[in-house]
């Protein structure tokens, strides 16, 4: 018997109405990732204002369920929902802070890192403050301006608005394992020190052989080849400032306070300047430390196997910031194995930090609740609850204080917030991401051929084309 | 022609003036019991064509779409035309990464099929059933682990001054290999790596195909005394060329999306000497925030690899034996 079997639909029917289908839906798909890149007012209607934090989930929750009840303070209707983002750097975050965005998941509040604040204005996706600052002026000079290094503060402005509220920072100091260095035979590095007394350092840790080398460092923008630039009076971009922000220097600090001498409207970053003289002469010294001897390669992004290395003995010096105290500590180094002095001066004391803070999102339906719940996470009794253990730098002067490094380490702590004044932030300028990429690339292809300046030169013409295009 | 010579059975030859039979008659209601078959079927497969819908032909398509446009993800998009693709050609860095991912591939799937081919007839011939199996399962364990665990993992080890693998090369008197911070060295290493850990799936593939090479056709080259290498070039590997045409096709296709390793041991580096196509697309979206740039540099890689697998099947009409 003939078997009538078959589909009730035709299989060209089928393809045909899978192809509609599949048309319809990718057009559709398209039209909502298009229209999704406008942010919007992501988890503000329900009373719930969302924060982007950098880290683990693990971490995140247990800060929102710390920060809740002063949040309930603020408003008993008001809730806080911390989403964490992981990252092995604040590049990291920022990349993926900005698919969020592109996924249409705005947060309310923000981290917001040196490396990020000029891209985030750029885009003009985080609002100023200025005008909450203003209403709140009274209060907050005297909590808040007064105790907190001005250096931060105007780091955190573009074009005389002040974007973010910053509470921490890690300036680029010199970090020594203070075994090897006795080993050595080597002094302790003194305030003021040289580098002539820093390469002297070094060939002495060098004489100890086996797996001990002088001196490791990451490649990246903060800490890196760049604070040996920043030390050589270079910068990988010409350094400017903005006009204006006289409204918060003249009401926030007194009249006359010497801090606040030179203090302008922001960091403006001008013609790149990555194959001047100093940038050559800074990234070539640190290659000759590598052929020498005296380094390995350096890890590229997160400063993981760096930590390992040195809390193991086997690094003597290397660049870090006060983060580097709990990092340590955690590691199992006890306090006193390991010290802090200030960058060493070349050809002048000029060193860079990179600070932290928060931002309300320009999209943000709660803007009102968000700056509320910013100046509750800014208070110095929440600083220990936002960075728990050191694993930052405060960035208030009255809570620096020896108690808060009793337990890490090291003794010299006072040079973190020191190191503040005639230090200028890392060069993040608006296209900073595709500068990180540049400058991640040409330093390893210097690494690898020996040759700093052919690598500079190539860096020099991709930041002309980026700035160019920006 | 009549129907007795077109159809030669007997059983169906028709008289002529013979009345045709009739037409089974149908069993009431078989046709709603189609219906419901058929569209058991369309069920079955519901959900694989959802799925594929949904994470392969639509981010193609949106993809496509969005290589036609300039977006930093937070602007709106603006219309580019063909600016993206005429870009590409004009793009030292990004076409440097496509020629690197085409070398690199080139080398992982010559190795890993060689290798995997060579490993697949020594254990096929010198093993027992446990022994096939023993290898089979050590083989193919790297396989199993995840890709960017075992890179970091080797990142540690092929380090160029703590590395375990220099400092038992130093034992033996030789001095430090720049593994990973070499152009040349971090290529080999990364090829060697990615070989190591795919190999498994070739090795698998082989090990299966040549067990179900006919024992008649090997006896037979036997008595006509062709030896091991003659019955392996002559006999086996004709008979598993389909095996070998589509063990070729996938780890070529894998390979041209090489990612994970260079990323996460080199960064692409030293300079760009590891970066691939697919980290030249991560950067210029996901740091350069150029996404509509990225979609046409991710299109491109598709055709090219779409061309790579046409052309080996082209080849293949010559080349593979289909019994």
């Amino acid at each position: 018997m003939a078997r009538e079997f078959g589909p009730v639909m035709g299989r060209r029917d089928l393809l045909r109405l899978g192809g509609y289908g599949l048309a319809s839906a990718a057009l559709l798909g398209m039209g909502a990732g298009l229209t999704g890149c406008a942010p919007s007012g992501g988890g503000s209607s329900t009373g719930t204002l969302t924060m982007l934090y950098f880290g683990d989930q693990k971490s995140a929750t247990t800060l929102q369920n710390a920060l809740q009840p002063k949040v309930k303070k603020i408003d008993k209707d008001l809730s806080l929902k911390v989403s964490a983002i992981n990252g092995k750097d604040w590049n990291d975050f920022l990349a993926k802070v900005l698919t969020l965005i592109a996924s249409g998941q705005a947060p309310d509040i923000v981290s917001v890192a040196t490396e990020g604040l000029q891209l985030m204005v750029g885009k003009k996706l985080i609002t100023p403050l200025d005008s909450y600052v203003t209403k709140d002026m009274s209060t907050l000079k005297s909590s808040y301006f007064n105790d907190i290094h001005p250096a931060l503060i105007e780091a955190m402005m573009v074009d005389g608005h002040l974007y973010n509220m910053p509470d921490s920072f890690n300036a680029g100091s010199m970090f020594y394992n203070s075994d090897v260095l006795q080993k050595a035979g080597a002094p302790a590095p003194a305030a003021g020190w040289t580098m002539d007394e820093f390469h002297s350092t070094a060939e002495k840790i060098s004489k100890l052989g086996g797996d001990i080398l002088p001196f490791d460092w990451v490649v990246r923008l903060w800490g890196s080849w760049t604070s040996f630039l920043y030390a050589n009076n270079g910068n990988l971009i010409e350094e400017g400032k903005y006009g204006g922000g006289d409204w918060l220097w003249s009401k926030a600090y007194e009249a006359g306070d010497k801090s606040i001498a030179g203090r302008q409207g922001g960091w403006k970053w001008g013609a790149p300047t990555a194959n001047s003289d100093a940038a050559v002469e800074a990234l070539q010294y640190v290659i000759d430390l590598q052929k020498a001897g005296y380094s390995p390669s350096p890890d590229v992004g997160g400063g993981g196997t760096l930590q390992g290395l040195f809390s193991s003995g086997r690094i003597g010096m290397t660049i870090g910031g006060g983060f580097w105290a709990g990092g340590l500590h955690n590691a199992g180094m006890k306090d006193g194995s390991f010290e802090v002095q200030a960058f060493p001066t070349w050809k002048s004391n000029k060193s860079l930090f990179g600070t932290g803070g928060y931002s309300i999102f320009e999209s943000s339906k709660k803007k009102d609740a968000a700056w509320e719940v910013i100046k509750m996470m800014i208070e110095a009794e929440t600083f220990d609850i936002m960075f728990p253990g050191n694993i930052t730098t405060t960035g208030r002067k009255s809570l620096m204080t020896a108690e808060r490094y009793a337990s890490t380490g090291p003794k010299n702590w006072q040079v973190f917030y020191d190191q503040l004044d005639g230090s200028v932030p890392i060069s993040a300028p608006s296209y900073y991401n595709a500068l990180a990429t540049s400058l991640n690339q040409r330093t390893t292809e210097a690494i690898s051929s020996g040759n700093a300046k052919a690598a500079l030169d190539a860096m020099q013409s991709d930041l002309e084309k980026v700035a160019k295009g920006s | 022609m009549s129907a007795t010579t077109s159809i030669p059975h007997a059983a169906l030859r028709v008289s002529p003036g013979e009345v045709k039979p009739p037409r089974a008659v149908r069993r009431p209601g078989a046709r709603r019991a189609a219906r419901r078959e058929g569209m058991f079927g369309y069920a079955m497969i519901a959900l694989s064509m959802l799925f594929v819908t949904v994470f392969t032909f639509i981010p193609i398509l949106a993809s496509l779409g969005l290589s036609f446009f300039h977006w930093d993800v937070i602007s709106p998009p603006t219309w580019a035309g063909l600016e993206n693709y005429q870009r590409f050609f004009t793009d030292g860095p990004v076409l440097q990464s496509f020629g690197v991912t085409t070398v690199m591939a080139i080398a992982i799937v010559a190795l890993q099929l060689s290798l995997g081919l060579f490993l697949a007839v020594l254990v096929n011939q010198r093993t027992s059933t446990f022994g096939r199996t023993f290898f089979r399962t050590a083989f193919y364990l790297p396989l199993l682990a995840s890709t960017a665990a075992v890179a970091i993992f080797m990142g540690y080890l092929f380090d160029a001054k703590f590395g375990a693998i220099n400092y038992y090369l130093g034992l033996l008197g030789m001095s430090d290999v720049p593994w990973l911070t070499s152009p040349f060295g971090a290529q080999v290493t990364i090829v060697l790596i990615v070989v190591w850990q795919q190999v498994g799936f070739t090795f698998v593939l082989f090990v299966s195909a040549l067990m179900a090479v006919p024992t008649d056709v090997l006896e037979a080259s036997s008595i006509d005394g062709a030896g091991p290498l003659r019955t392996l070039f002559r006999i086996k590997i004709p008979l598993i060329s389909p095996t070998i045409l589509f063990a070729a096709v996938i780890a070529f296709i894998n390979a041209m999306q090489l990612f994970d390793q260079p990323f996460i041991m080199t960064k692409g580096g030293p300079g760009t000497a590891t970066t691939t196509a697919t980290i030249s697309m991560y950067q210029t979206g996901f740091q350069n925030l150029q996404f509509g740039y990225s979609s046409a540099i991710a299109i491109i890689l598709l055709l090219v690899i779409l061309a790579i697998t046409g052309i080996q099947f082209l080849a293949s009409r010559k080349l593979v034996f289909y019994q």
